[in-house]
């Protein structure tokens, strides 16, 4: 356990040439290629926080965006639903005007249908009035009728004011060859005589008179000058009813 | 016997120096580090390999513990502490090869190295501060506690010296008596607490020597803070 200062000193001088050695073959290299690691490394870091960061700069600038899109939307969205309401509005009021249009139709051509179904039915009505009255003046007429009737001419021809016999002088042109008298029954003679004596008086003498019997009268006398006529009989009143109700 | 074994014998003469086993081996050991650095060196890549790894991990991992105690001066006292560490884990494991000894099991090693690192103790405070502000520390609190500051200095580079000695020698007298006594194969859980030891005492000369080196450089750099 002696102490060999030849190995001391050798052994001090082994050291720092193992110390040289080693930093020069060993620590250095290694910590070069440590270095150059950690650098990429930290490269790669400082390039991954800047893509990072350009990424959020992204996602910022997009959700700006998304924001502003959204808010765009939200406005046209609202414009279209106003729109939308707008031409709803007007749609709508156009519809209720045609709707109104259409019931005012329906109502004028319902009040129209009304109308003729009651002028049908009351033309039906009269009609029916006319053939029943017809039917019942058949039976119900007779001389008696027929008498007061003339008497009825004979006043209405009495009491005929002087423009009507101008214009009758007027309605019958030239003069016609005779005065047509028709009855539904025979005329007794004292009432023919008033009868051509009411004649006479608004028709010139030399005109003849001729008197005949025509059933179809039902009763009641028709006077036929030219082209004039007065009928006052049965036939022509139940008629002349009838053309009344149609022309109504 | 034992006397040839475990002490360091002369294996031949250079001049007036005498060449031992001890100093043989450790030229071995410095052949094949270099020879592994160099090797290993060629073939760094950005991409590393298992052994490229490994060999990082060890480097990274001594150079954070240099950091750690010493931050600021890391960068150089980190080849001196490393090579201290990788030397000595080395030293004490060449034990284990048969017909090999630990250089550490001799006490002109373990004293070479102690010196070693009394010397540096001194260079990287003086490199630090200057010889003035390195030497007035000695002077501090008071320079009443100027002769223990220098025991201390003299009785820890021994401490250092000696514990090294020690625990390699007694373990590789323990596994030669094992042997002796037991036989062949007997003194193979000697041997594995030797791989133990050997890495325990590798770890604690080599962290003792950082924290004297720390201490001598720190305390020069704390001083004129305080005086400030």
């Amino acid at each position: 356990m002696e102490l060999s200062w030849s190995t001391f000193v050798l052994e001090i001088i082994n050291f720092l040439v193992l110390v040289w050695i080693l930093k020069r073959f060993l620590y250095r290299p290694v910590l070069e290629v440590i270095a150059r690691r950690r650098a990429g490394i930290e490269k790669t870091l400082a390039d991954a926080k800047a893509l990072h960061a350009d990424a959020e700069g992204l996602q910022q600038q997009y959700e700006g965006r998304l924001a502003d899109w959204e808010r765009e939307r939200q406005q046209a969205r609202a414009t279209l639903a106003r729109e939308l309401d707008a031409e709803r509005a007007r749609r709508l009021a156009e519809l209720q005007g045609a709707l109104q249009t259409e019931r005012d139709k329906a109502q004028a051509a319902d009040a129209h249908r009304q109308a003729d179904a009651q002028r049908k039915m009351e033309q039906t009505a009269l009609a029916q009035g006319a053939r029943f009255a017809t039917r019942l003046l058949q039976l119900a007429a007779g001389a008696d009728t027929e008498a007061r009737l003339i008497d009825l001419a004979i006043g209405e021809l009495q009491d005929l004011p002087d423009d009507r016999i101008s214009a009758l002088h007027n309605s019958y042109g030239k003069m016609p060859g005779a005065i047509l008298v028709s009855s539904a029954f025979a005329i007794p003679d004292a009432q023919r005589a008033r009868l051509e004596q009411a004649l006479r008086q608004i028709i010139p003498s030399d005109i003849a008179l001729q008197f005949r019997q025509d059933g179809a009268l039902l009763a009641g006398v028709h006077i036929a000058v030219g082209t004039w006529a007065l009928g006052l009989n049965l036939r022509d009143e139940l008629a002349g009813f009838a053309e009344l109700s149609h022309a109504e | 016997m034992a006397d040839a074994d475990l002490l360091s014998a002369p294996v031949f003469e250079l001049g007036p120096l005498t060449i031992t086993n001890t100093v043989v081996t450790t030229w071995v050991i410095i052949g094949v580090v270099w020879l592994l650095s160099w090797q290993l060196s060629r073939r760094l890549r950005s991409e590393p390999g298992a052994l490229q790894t490994a060999v990082e991990g060890v480097v990274s991992t001594i150079h954070e513990a240099v950091a750690a105690v010493a931050p600021q001066q890391a960068e150089r006292i980190f080849p001196f502490i490393a090579s201290l560490w990788i030397y000595l884990v080395i030293a004490n494991l060449s034990g284990l090869i048969p017909g090999a000894h630990a250089p550490t099991r001799d006490l002109s090693a373990t004293a070479a190295l102690a010196f070693v690192v009394f010397l540096s103790t001194h260079w990287f405070g003086i490199r630090s501060h200057g010889l003035k502000v390195y030497l007035r520390h000695y002077l501090s609190p008071s320079p009443i506690l100027l002769p223990f500051h220098i025991i201390g200095e003299i009785t820890r580079t021994i401490a250092l010296a000696v514990r090294l000695f020690g625990n390699i020698m007694s373990l590789e007298m323990a596994a030669m008596l094992i042997l002796l006594v037991a036989g062949f194969l007997a003194p193979v859980p000697i041997l594995m607490l030797h791989v133990i030891e050997a890495l325990v005492q590798a770890y604690i000369f080599g962290m003792l020597a950082l924290i004297y080196v720390a201490g001598g450089m720190q305390s020069q750099q704390l001083r004129p803070e305080t005086e400030e």
